[in-house]
């Protein structure tokens, strides 16, 4: 049946789906929404379908409605006769602005402002601001809520009495009686007030902020550090001294937590609104209660702003005579999360102070970390070591170091052993070949004999890298003769490793390494009693053809040594082998 | 086979393949599980696993302790969907691992490869909700019918879902079945899939309602006259990851991690080297399962 050729068709099998029982099937007919306007013509989309679907929101599955939300600001405009039509759209939208579930509201009011982003700014006088003003004055707090979103963004587009009647409108909505209500207009202040010309941010936003920062709920108290932070920005300095000190001092010593955590989490954005004098007068020792608050929480925050705002302090006797102190008892707390917090951190203050400075004040607590019963602490130390090892040197660092890398190599957590495998290359750079061979050789090899296959991928991995790092030769000395007697394991998946790690390794090597060394090897697990053994050989024989057919000199074991050993593989009573035993074939052959 | 490859590149990612790929899939599947044995044989060295009930970011961290297949041989003992967020990817990777390489990987059928608990415990439902049909959920479970009902490793290991039936005595008796149905409300295919090891003697009524509870005697008997150093099976929770019982004849191998993402259980692997060495690999729940837990759940629905 033509769907065009009788004229009811789409919208009757909409309205048919948007009645069934199934869920599903209602979604799909939303979904399906921009077809049957393009079907219906722009005209009829409007006068039927919108009418229609505002009638039909009333659907108790949020999901539907969600869907619903989302497909109309989805470019919804170009089946309804183009933006000089968008405003139609909010007909169904504002409706669902009120929907009880928040993740409805939220996704109406997104469509919402984006269709008003492409009105012109008479379509938005005669229908976008009456309806924020129904909207605001709405009866239910989901509606009111749903309001405070939709200011920002409309404001610098409208004329200057529409301006003066939303700054009032958004005042009366920051004094509500829901605190949800309260909380959305909080929420909503910061970026307002970026739109606001200076005199109304004195004459608006400054008042509604003091107002909401000390709010009953410590909910609504919290939002209002973020616009603390724009209304800081659009004041300058020394308007801040003068307007929003008392604000600042009793954010920081809230009674609630969550809102000391909020001004800690934002503390350098903070310091950076109000200027290097707020910053030197009372940010220090707003920062240091911070630091000492009696929640975890609030200090995991500070300490994750120390160099950030140590940088801002930008002077060596501040940051010694008040910041290390406090690091240094950060270093002790009691909560694992703020001497992790602290350890990520903590390199980042070296490059602040001069390397005496350093090594007395910053070294110990490294050391300290260096030991913390906890594994993610002394990873995080361990792999921000670059900006430390600068400062203070190699043989301090190393000794020290050794016994926190031993102990992390022997994780229970494989995640663990895994995260220190990974820095292996890095501090093989900082350290050097003499200290690597002498005290990580043995533990880069043990790491090949993990039980857990990950950490023994992990290890290949790392042998590759370590070649890269100190060259060819040293790798024919140091690693693979040692991976060459792990093919002896009596376990299979243990033998397993050595062919992976020549595999990983050989596009390293050289053609007389591999020729002398590496074949050797591979050609005695060719008749291996397990299949998985014989086929991972011809998958490594497949790789060490690639890598040294590119000489004469390579092609020419390749031919000889490689093709005849896997030819006879072709023929296994396996059929993977087979299979990889005829693809590595191909190479060495085709190359050849 | 560059196509499979690739399919299996894709659900790796945990994403699912295409309707008519799964068609395609499914009916290979069929052509090789036919041919296989109601109690196929199977070669050491193999890992073996328990229920893993669709939680695909456990299963790649199985894989990340075990060992990728096809360098791994692997053998699982049913119970692959249901519960987890993810059964279809879960199911169709260990699918398409099994068309890929049929003689690396072992897929027997667990209580919950059937039509009629599928449609009670989820994997019905997610099958219609990332498909929009139940197409695949029908492949699947025509799949399901064709999955051996155990497994014998070198002829001394002996591996089922569930456990033993007053009905059958020996391995052999299971090999007479006509295994190519939904599972049964009773009999020997279903006891086969249901029944649990008890600290009784003999045999018991199961408090599932279906299958029997079957004590040591029962085991030792079975062991000793087909010749079995170790039955393996799955099928019931072990907070630690594994559980032996009766002289270590019998093993529990759980896979779940933290089963329906709140029992705080470990899992296990069973490694059998190529002399029968027992080594059971213990591992905890994947961490991304936090990030990728869909926003909104469905009530999970326990104790089955």
């Amino acid at each position: 049946m033509d769907p065009l050729g009788d004229e009811l068709t789409p919208i009757a099998i909409l309205i048919d789906e948007l009645k069934s029982e199934d869920v599903q099937l209602r979604l799909n007919a939303i979904h399906r929404i921009s077809t049957i306007a393009l079907a219906l013509g722009p005209e009829r989309a409007r006068d039927e379908l919108i009418p229609f679907l505002r009638e039909n929101v009333d659907d108790e599955d949020d999901e539907v409605l969600l869907a619903l939300a989302e497909e109309l600001g989805k470019g919804m405009e170009e089946f309804v006769g183009g933006r000089d039509y968008g405003h139609v759209l909010f007909i169904p939208l504002e409706h669902l602005a009120v929907a009880e579930e928040t993740l409805v509201r939220d996704k109406a009011t997104d469509s919402i402002i984006k269709i008003a982003a492409i009105l012109s700014p008479s379509q938005l006088e005669e229908y976008y601001i009456p309806m924020l003003k129904r909207l605001s004055q709405g009866e239910w707090f989901s509606s009111r809520t749903s309001s405070a979103s939709l200011y920002a963004s409309a404001y610098p587009r409208v004329s200057p009495d529409t301006q003066t009647e939303l700054r009032k409108l958004f005042t009366t909505l920051g004094g509500d009686d829901t605190p949800m209500v309260r909380r959305a207009v909080s929420k909503w202040l910061g970026p307002f007030a970026k739109n606001l010309s200076r005199d109304h941010v004195i004459s608006d936003a400054l008042p509604l902020y003091r107002k909401l920062s000390q709010d009953d709920q410590d909910s609504v108290r919290l939002l209002t550090v973020e616009d603390l932070i724009t209304i800081a920005q659009q004041l300058g300095p020394a308007e801040v001294g003068s307007q929003l000190l008392p604000q600042l001092r009793s954010s920081v010593t809230d009674k609630s937590w969550r809102v000391r955590y909020m001004v800690a989490n934002h503390f350098v954005e903070l310091a950076e609104a109000v200027g290097p004098v707020i910053v030197r007068d009372e940010m220090v020792t707003a920062f240091v209660q911070l630091l000492k608050d009696n929640e975890a929480e609030v200090r995991t925050a500070g300490a994750g702003q120390i160099p950030g705002f140590a940088k801002l302090i930008d002077n060596r006797e501040t940051i010694l005579a008040k910041i290390i102190p406090c690091v240094k008892d950060l270093s002790t707390d009691s909560s694992q999360h703020v001497r992790a917090a602290l350890a990520n951190q903590l390199s980042g203050l070296a490059p602040l102070l001069d390397k005496e400075a350093t090594i007395e004040n910053l070294l110990p607590l490294f050391l300290h970390l260096l030991k913390d019963e906890f594994p993610d602490v002394r990873l995080n130390i361990i792999s921000k070591l670059e900006q430390v090892n600068s400062v203070i040197g190699n043989e301090l660092l190393s000794q020290s170091l050794l016994p926190a890398i031993m102990e992390l190599a022997e994780d229970k957590q494989w995640r663990v052993r895994q995260a220190i495998i990974e820095y292996i290359p890095l501090l093989a750079t900082q350290l050097g070949r003499t200290f690597f061979d002498e005290q990580l050789a043995n533990l880069c090899m043990s790491w090949l004999g993990d039980s857990v296959y990950s950490i023994r991928e992990a290890a290949t991995i790392n042998l590759k890298k370590l070649t890269e790092v100190f060259g060819v030769e040293w790798a024919k000395v140091a690693i693979v003769p040692k991976v060459a007697a792990m093919g002896s394991h009596p376990n299979y998946l243990y033998r397993m490793t050595t062919v992976l790690c020549m595999t990983t390794i050989g596009p390293s090597l050289t053609v007389e390494v591999i020729r002398d060394h590496v074949l050797q090897v591979l050609l005695t697990l060719i008749t291996d009693p397990i299949p998985n053994i014989r086929f991972n050989v011809a998958k490594s024989l497949e790789v060490m053809a690639t890598t040294i057919n590119s000489t004469p000199e390579g092609r020419d074991i390749s031919e000889k040594r490689i093709a005849p050993a896997v030819d006879n593989l072709r023929r296994d009573v396996d059929a993977d082998v087979r299979y990889f035993a005829n693809r590595a074939f191909q190479k060495a052959v085709a190359m050849a | 086979m560059a196509d499979l490859d690739r399919q299996i590149e894709q659900l790796l990612q945990c994403e699912p393949i295409s309707e008519a790929q799964v068609k395609q899939l499914c009916s290979k599947a069929r052509e090789i599980l036919i041919e296989e044995a109601n109690v196929q044989y199977v070669d050491s060295p193999v890992t073996i696993c328990g229920d893993v009930h669709g939680q695909f970011w456990d299963v790649m961290e199985l894989f990340k302790v075990g060992g990728m297949c096809p360098d791994t041989s692997y053998l699982f003992m049913g119970d692959f969907v249901d519960r987890g967020f993810y059964s279809v990817e879960t199911f169709l990777l260990l699918l398409a691992y099994k068309v890929r390489y049929p003689d690396r990987i072992t897929l027997i059928r667990g209580n919950h490869e059937s039509r009629q608990i599928t449609q009670v415990y989820g994997f019905y439902d997610e099958c219609t909700r990332k498909y929009g049909t139940s197409n695949v959920w029908r492949y699947c479970c025509e799949v399901f019918d064709y999955l051996a009902l155990g497994a014998i490793v070198d002829g001394r290991v002996f591996c089922v879902h569930g456990g033993l039936s007053p009905n059958l005595t020996t391995i052999d008796g299971i090999r007479a079945i006509d295994r190519k149905q939904e599972v049964p409300h009773d009999g020997p295919m279903c006891d086969l899939l249901w029944s649990d090891p008890d600290d009784i003697q003999g045999w018991g009524l199961s408090p599932r309602g279906a299958g029997f509870l079957f004590g040591s005697d029962i085991v030792k008997s079975f062991a000793h006259s087909n010749d079995i150093e170790l039955i393996a099976r799955a099928h019931q929770l072990a907070m630690e990851g594994y559980k032996l019982m009766f002289d270590k004849k019998i093993v529990t191998v759980w896979s779940a991690p933290n089963y329906c993402y709140r029992c705080g259980n470990v899992a296990s692997i069973l490694e059998l080297d190529d002399q029968l060495r027992q080594e059971y690999k213990v591992f905890s729940h994947a961490v991304s399962d936090v990030r990728s837990v869909p926003a909104k759940l469905p009530p999970a629905e326990y104790f089955l």
